[in-house]
Parts: structure tokens; sequence; C-alpha cells
């Protein structure tokens, strides 16, 4: 086929357009979010986790400090879901959030009498967050990678990533309903590096995934 | 013509192809071909045939992709983008099969001196038509190739306006597909 029989053809369906807006992305989004947290606070629910009333406060500003991680992404992954996006400020939004979160850490360890310091860090085991978080990130990354196939990711890897650490947040937040350690040492430096995680799970993902 | 007044000029058509406009999105996407043309051929000097595939591969995600364009950004920077992300994934799939494609290290000028004369691209798109399901490939057909209007195509087949649309744009997203299969197998 000649590209100008191509052209011809194409042209004709100029009134065809499928249309989203920003609205409808808006929206897209949301929903993938919104049916990613349901389905990982049903499993922490379901399987009977969530703490008694005595550890709902702790959980609640863990889940405050993953949904803060969780909207830093965001944008980010908003824009590299389209084509020819800036992302500079939203990584400067995320690197932002990130500083935040080391400054948390240091503070809190600072806090810390120095014989407390590494169990503080550590919470005394192995940090199972590390494989938690990714795995009720699941069903956040499932919807929201059905959302960005729908779009036009070009570089695949890095929107994976993001795909992978939004679905992080979500998977802390529910994940916080559970995790019995309350250190703030330890939730900001395990609980991101359980979002990393997810973001490296999504990064490898994606390179495969998100291609169209 | 400069960059900056080819990137307004785009732009222009480009909108108002957006809004229905079928000549400005012909005059658009034919101007696009030069620009893409240019930009492969600079970066695959010895394959002046996959260089005309890639362009019609991002014509058509262009085309299929045009609602996830931001009016509020700069129109090359989201054709850039695809043209690159299309040569990225060529050059995957050829990897893929066992084969080296050097890429020019060209600059990253996408509108320097458009290409106007198309080569014949390798792959038979007719062929590849045969392989779509019934539907859409008689949505394509009426409406893309024989030209007729969605009315007629309707009155034609019996099949809704709307449904005959759907089709059509599948069809293309299909094809688009189809294409990439082809180059992998």
């Amino acid at each position: 086929m000649k590209t100008e029989d191509l052209i011809t053809a194409l042209a004709q369906g100029a009134d065809a357009r499928p249309r989203t807006g920003r609205m409808g992305l808006v929206l897209a989004f949301a929903a993938a979010l919104a049916v990613g947290m349901g389905a990982a606070a049903l499993i922490v629910w379901g399987l009977d986790l969530v703490r008694g009333p005595e550890g709902m406060m702790p959980a609640m500003m863990k889940a405050g400090f993953s949904a803060c991680l969780a909207a830093a992404v965001l944008p980010l992954l908003v824009r590299l879901a389209q084509p020819g996006r800036p992302i500079r400020s939203a990584l400067l939004l995320l690197a932002g959030m990130l500083a935040l979160a080391g400054a948390v850490f240091v503070v809190a360890m600072l806090g810390e009498a120095p014989e407390a310091r590494m169990r503080a860090m550590t919470g005394g085991g192995f940090p199972w967050c590390l494989v938690f978080i990714p795995l009720l990130a699941i069903p956040a990354a499932a919807a929201l990678f059905w959302v960005v196939r729908g779009l036009a990711p070009t570089r695949l890897a890095a929107a994976g990533a993001a795909i992978g650490a939004a679905a992080g947040g979500l998977g802390a937040i529910a994940y916080s309903m559970y995790c019995p350690i309350d250190s703030p040492a330890f939730v900001t430096l395990w609980y991101t590096a359980g979002i990393g995680v997810s973001a490296v799970l999504g990064a490898l993902v994606g390179s495969r995934l998100l291609r169209w | 013509m400069t960059v900056a007044s080819d990137e307004t000029h785009l732009k222009a058509l480009f909108l108002k192809g957006l809004a229905g406009d079928a000549d400005a999105h012909r005059a658009f996407l034919a101007e696009a071909a030069g620009a893409l043309r240019a930009y492969f051929r600079n970066r695959l000097r010895n394959a002046p045939e996959d260089a005309e595939d890639l362009v019609q591969e991002t014509l058509i995600a262009v085309h299929t992709k045009r609602d996830t364009f931001d009016p509020r950004y700069p129109l090359s920077a989201w054709l850039y983008a695809i043209a690159r992300y299309r040569l990225i994934d060529f050059v995957r799939r050829k990897k893929r099969r066992g084969i080296a494609i050097p890429i020019e290290d060209a600059d990253d000028a996408l509108f320097s001196a458009p290409a106007q004369e198309a080569s014949d691209a390798r792959r038979d798109v007719a062929a590849l038509l045969e392989r779509l399901p019934e539907k859409q490939r008689r949505a394509i057909q009426l409406i893309k190739l024989e030209q007729k209007s969605v009315r007629e195509a309707s009155a034609l087949t019996g099949w809704s306006e709307s449904d005959l649309k759907v089709s059509a744009h599948r069809g293309l997203k299909t094809l688009a597909r189809l294409f990439r299969e082809e180059e992998s197998a």
C-alpha cells in the first residue's frame, strides 16, 4: 500500500474519533485507583488482618504517609501515559516527597536513643512490607496497566515504574491496616522501599505489557 | 519553512482535523508523513523500505491515538515522541529476530527538510486486510478504501452508523497490530 492511499483512508475516519477528553482521563485513572484500592482493602479485611481499635491511630498515620507517596507519583504517571509531555515538574514533585520522607527518617532516628536506633529502623525482624506492599499493589497495578495501555506511553519502562509506584502506594495504604510496627523510622524507610520494589517490578513488566 | 512556523501550521491543521475537518486532517497527515519520512530515513539510511513501513505505522499510531494530544503542549513534541517510540519498538522487534539495525546518529530535528516522495512500503496491506474480522474488514473496505460515506455504508450493510465507525476504528487498530506481528513473525 502506498502511503498516499493510507493517508486517504485515515483521513476518511476524521469524524470517527473516540472522544476521551481530559475529564474522561481523570475518571479512568480515578476508577482504576478506586478498584485497586478497594480490592487491596478487601483482601486485608477479608483475611481478618485489620488491627484492633487501639492500633487505628498509627495505622491512619501510616496510611496517610503512603497516600502522600502515591499522590506524588500520580502526575508523573499521567504524563508518562501520553506522548511528548514534559515531566520535569512531576519529577521534582516526586523528588520533593522522597526528600521529605528522608528528612522524617533522619529526624525520627535522631529522636531515638542510640541503642534503640537499630530496632526503630528494622522493627526487629525481616521487613515484610517489602513483600506484602508489592503483593497488595497487584490489583491497582493491573487496573492502571489497563488504563495506560489505552493511552499512548512512549517510555514504557518509566511508565511501568510509575504504575508500580502508584499502585505500591495504594498497596502500602492497605498494608498499614495490618502492619504492627509503628516506628516512624521503620515506616519512612521500609514503606518507601516497598513502593520502590513495586516500581522496579512495574518497570520490568511495563516494557513488555505496555507495548502498542 | 522554519521549525516554529511548521509547528504553528501543523498544529492548526491537526486541531481542525480533531474537530472533524477531514480535509485538514488529510493535509496534516500528508505533511506529517513528509516530516516522518525524513526522520526515519535519516536514521535508517540503508533501509528505505523499513523507513516507509515506519512512516505508515506512525501515521496509523498518530491517527488512532490522536486523542492523547493535549493542545496546551507542542504538537511536534507529541509527534516526535510517537515516532521515536515506533522506531525503538521496530529496532527491538528486529533484534528479537536476530537482525541488528544500525541507527544513524542523526540530529533530532523532526522538521528538517521533509521527504515527500514515498517509496513503496514493503508489506502488502491488502493481504493483511484479509485477516481482519469480517465486520472490521467490511467497514474499512467501504469507508476507508472505497470512500463511501458512513451513511452509504450503513445503507449497504444494514449496520448502524456508529457501529460502522467503531468497526472501522477497531479495524485500524487491528491492522496496526497485524503490521507488527507480521514483522516479528
